[in-house]
């Protein structure tokens, strides 16, 4: 009996041992064998992304038909869900990055100048549609991609900016005409807060500056200008003034983007036609469900609201329109870029997938949807229009404003190294305290000046 | 002891040497992990802390560059504020309520374990779960907190928004987690034996003098240990600050952790983040030393 159990328990772990080395073998074998296909014929880049179900959903289909088109080239997309630029970083740093990637405007010159991307100027000039002047339009193009030498390193992938989102019953109700994008609809600073008070209301009706007029309890605000860094880009160009300078610094403290600031700051505090950040937060509600119950007549946002903003989503008719102009008519465009990483170690199909992404195919799945704005001057005729324009989602005046009002008066620029620290820091303190009322000309020229200490650090 | 036999005939390892192998085989994940993730991140980045690295470049030596700016540095100061004086609100007020809570919990009644269970529940409520909660709870319009507050008569207080306030939503916050604590005192309040209590009161003491020669002497062991790490966990606050107000509003609540991470991740200076983690292990160790002399002379135990 003893002998027996001796046996089996000897026999049991040999059994044991000789299953786990032929399980790890297996493993092994089994990756050895894919590499080795793929090795053959087939050459796999892998493509690293953020973004929703939608933009899932539009990179997968782009892949299907670029697999199709490029029969010897694989893509393996890596959708990053949260904490896109730091798991990029740790790649990065790991020697695992990806042969091509989303590069968030904020990152791509921090990026460029570690020499992290691939300069794909020559490709660019050389390719018989890329290459052609005025394929995007410009000179916004250059001025975002192009670095001071105009080498690029990364292909826009489109053009989002801030406009207006208008309920229309509320404009129909007080009997005003809403704005638009053409030049005789375009709105000065004065008329947009006359407007603005004339579409804010009280818990009894009564407008600011009428006698009694109770700014604790608004019933419907006039407009909603929300205190992050690109819908106060949108007012400083609109005033003349730089977000960036040409020398990579932050234009903040110079007079015309002071004057712009407190006039953000006073549509809170001087006119009350404008929610605080905290009564904003405090309601709880969406911006697109502020405009659908009545509560906000006009709420400035970037375009790609228009995803969740639009004719369709909302149960009010809304139409969309121009920002304000306080000096010149403006507004701030700026998008994320498709980049081969400089690791790569197949840039040949790393360029031809990136090249893909500028061509229509790709572009137009999320013009569709409201997300995106073309970059393409393909995209931007009569007939590109047909293509992406969608009922029920682009309102009328979507058309003017791609193809006349944005390349006409958007600004754009490249965001310098050394921007997300020093905006984390020193400039979104600072706009935190311009929303609590704390006069722009106390907080900003203390604050850019930190900033710019950041920012010259940064370009060494 | 183990004795080692040389002159073993048997073939194979000793029964003594089989159990050692055995034993190191099992504290084997334990120092492997203490060595993969304490041991030598810790030496990486005592080794970072003297050269400058962003992630996508490969690191420079900078020699002390790095401890320079530790004393040129505001907001480090900003931070160090805002974690100090979080913790020296946080950790009174969260052992005190955790006490207060154990004792009640000691009542015998009947059913007192579903209320055991009630207090002890928020405690493992996931981090991002209870941050949500709370973000609404502070609300500035809606928010249950300002609707207690409003129907006292106060005014509407915007708890994320203002930065006097921020503080205090934080250590209001912090109360959330005494469940922790709680338990250990109910475990330690049960092991004090009665005939002390009913000694005190043949004696004639009152409730606050048996609180006061009894429970608190018998409790000081325990105390002091939820002290140590109490004040250990509150000075490396970080998720409810990551999640609810990342660092805002306007820096008040930056907290040491936070701002080590905002360093190393957002602003990519990995050497200087180095100096820092090493700097928040220094302030520990010191605080735990001064705790250790200063209270640990007043910790009664019974052997």
């Amino acid at each position: 009996m003893s002998i027996m159990s001796m046996n089996n328990r000897i026999s049991r772990r040999k059994f044991i041992k000789l299953l786990g080395t032929s399980a790890a073998a297996g493993a092994f074998l089994s990756t050895s064998d894919l590499m080795k296909a793929y090795a053959q014929n087939v050459t796999t880049i892998s493509f690293r992304g953020w973004g929703g179900v939608e933009e899932d959903a539009g990179v997968r289909a782009a892949i299907e038909v670029f697999q199709e088109e490029n029969p010897h080239i694989r893509v393996e997309w890596q959708h990053i869900v949260a904490d896109y630029a730091m798991v990029l970083l740790a790649d990065i740093a790991a020697g695992t990055a990806p042969d091509t990637a989303f590069v968030g405007s904020e990152q791509y010159e921090t990026l460029r100048q570690g020499g992290m991307l691939l300069d794909i100027t020559d490709r660019i000039r050389n390719d018989p549609l890329l290459g052609q002047p005025g394929y995007f339009f410009e000179p916004q193009e250059a001025a975002r991609s192009a670095d001071a030498d105009g080498r690029w390193h990364g292909i826009g992938s489109c053009w989002v900016a801030p406009h207006i989102f208008y309920n229309a019953a509320l404009f129909d109700e007080a009997g005003i005409t809403p704005p638009g994008f053409r030049d005789d609809q375009i709105w000065d600073w004065d008329t947009f807060v006359e407007i603005a008070k004339q579409l804010t209301v009280d818990h009894h009706g009564r407008h600011p500056g009428d006698a009694g007029f109770d700014r604790e309890n608004i019933q419907c605000w006039g407009v909603n200008w929300p205190l992050w860094w690109i819908p106060i880009a949108a007012a400083v160009v609109a005033n003349g003034g730089k977000f960036f300078t040409e020398d990579g610094l932050s234009g903040l403290d110079s007079p015309e983007a002071l004057e712009a600031l407190q006039r953000l700051s006073d549509l809170i505090y001087v006119h009350h036609v404008a929610p605080r950040g905290a009564a904003l937060e405090g309601l709880g509600m969406p911006i697109a469900a502020m405009l659908d119950t009545n509560r906000l007549a006009m709420a400035v946002d970037g375009s790609w609201a228009l995803a969740w903003i639009n004719p369709t989503a909302l149960t009010v008719p809304m139409g969309t329109g121009a920002l304000p102009k306080m000096a010149q008519t403006a507004t701030y465009m700026q998008a994320h870029f498709h980049s081969a990483l400089a690791p790569t170690r197949h840039p040949e199909e790393a360029w031809q997938w990136v090249r893909f992404l500028a061509t229509p195919f790709y572009q137009t799945q999320f013009l569709k949807i409201g997300l995106w704005l073309p970059s393409q001057t393909a995209l931007l005729t009569e007939e590109g229009m047909a293509g992406w324009l969608t009922e029920g989602i682009h309102p009328d005046s979507h058309a003017y404003f791609v193809a006349n009002y944005l390349p006409k008066y958007g600004v754009t620029g490249r965001i310098p190294p050394g921007w997300p620290e020093a905006a984390t820091d020193h400039i979104a303190p600072a706009f935190e305290a311009l929303g609590l009322g704390t006069p722009a000309e106390e907080v900003f020229p203390d604050a850019v000046r930190r900033a710019n200490e950041v920012l010259r650090a940064a370009q060494m | 002891m183990a004795i080692w036999r040389t002159d073993r005939k048997a073939p194979g390892l000793t029964l003594v040497q089989r159990r050692t192998i055995i034993g190191y085989i099992f504290i084997a994940p334990f120092i492997l992990g203490v060595i993969l993730w304490w041991l030598l991140p810790a030496a990486v980045a005592a080794h970072l802390s003297l050269h400058r690295w962003n992630l996508i470049s490969p690191p420079r030596f900078v020699g002390l560059d790095n401890f320079e700016r530790l004393f040129a540095d505001p907001l480090l100061m900003q931070s160090l504020h805002a974690t100090f004086i979080f913790t020296i609100f946080s950790v009174p007020i969260g052992l005190a309520f955790a006490f207060f809570l154990a004792s009640l919990l000691t009542t015998r009644i009947r059913g007192i374990a579903i209320f055991r269970t009630i207090y002890f529940l928020p405690s493992i409520v996931p981090a991002v779960a209870g941050a949500v909660l709370w973000a609404w709870i502070f609300n500035t319009e809606f928010g249950l907190l300002n609707v207690i507050v409003r129907e006292l008569g106060g005014p509407r207080i915007a708890w994320l928004q203002d930065p006097n306030w921020t503080m205090a939503a934080f250590i209001i916050l912090s109360t959330w987690g005494v469940g922790g604590t709680m338990i250990i005192y109910l475990a330690g309040l049960q092991g004090i034996p009665t005939m002390y209590y009913e000694a005190a009161d043949i004696d004639g003491a009152g409730r606050w003098a048996k609180v006061r020669h009894i429970t608190l002497p018998l409790m000081s062991p325990i105390i002091f240990f939820t002290l140590i790490l109490g004040l250990i966990g509150s000075m490396q606050v970080f998720t409810s600050a990551f999640l609810i107000t990342n660092g805002g509003p306007q820096n008040a609540t930056l907290f040491l952790v936070l701002y080590i991470y905002r360093m190393a991740f957002q602003s990519l200076h990995m050497g200087y983040a180095a100096v820092l983690s090493w700097l928040l292990f220094f302030i520990l160790v010191v605080l735990s030393l001064i705790v250790f002399r200063y209270f640990g002379r007043r910790v009664y135990y019974e052997n």
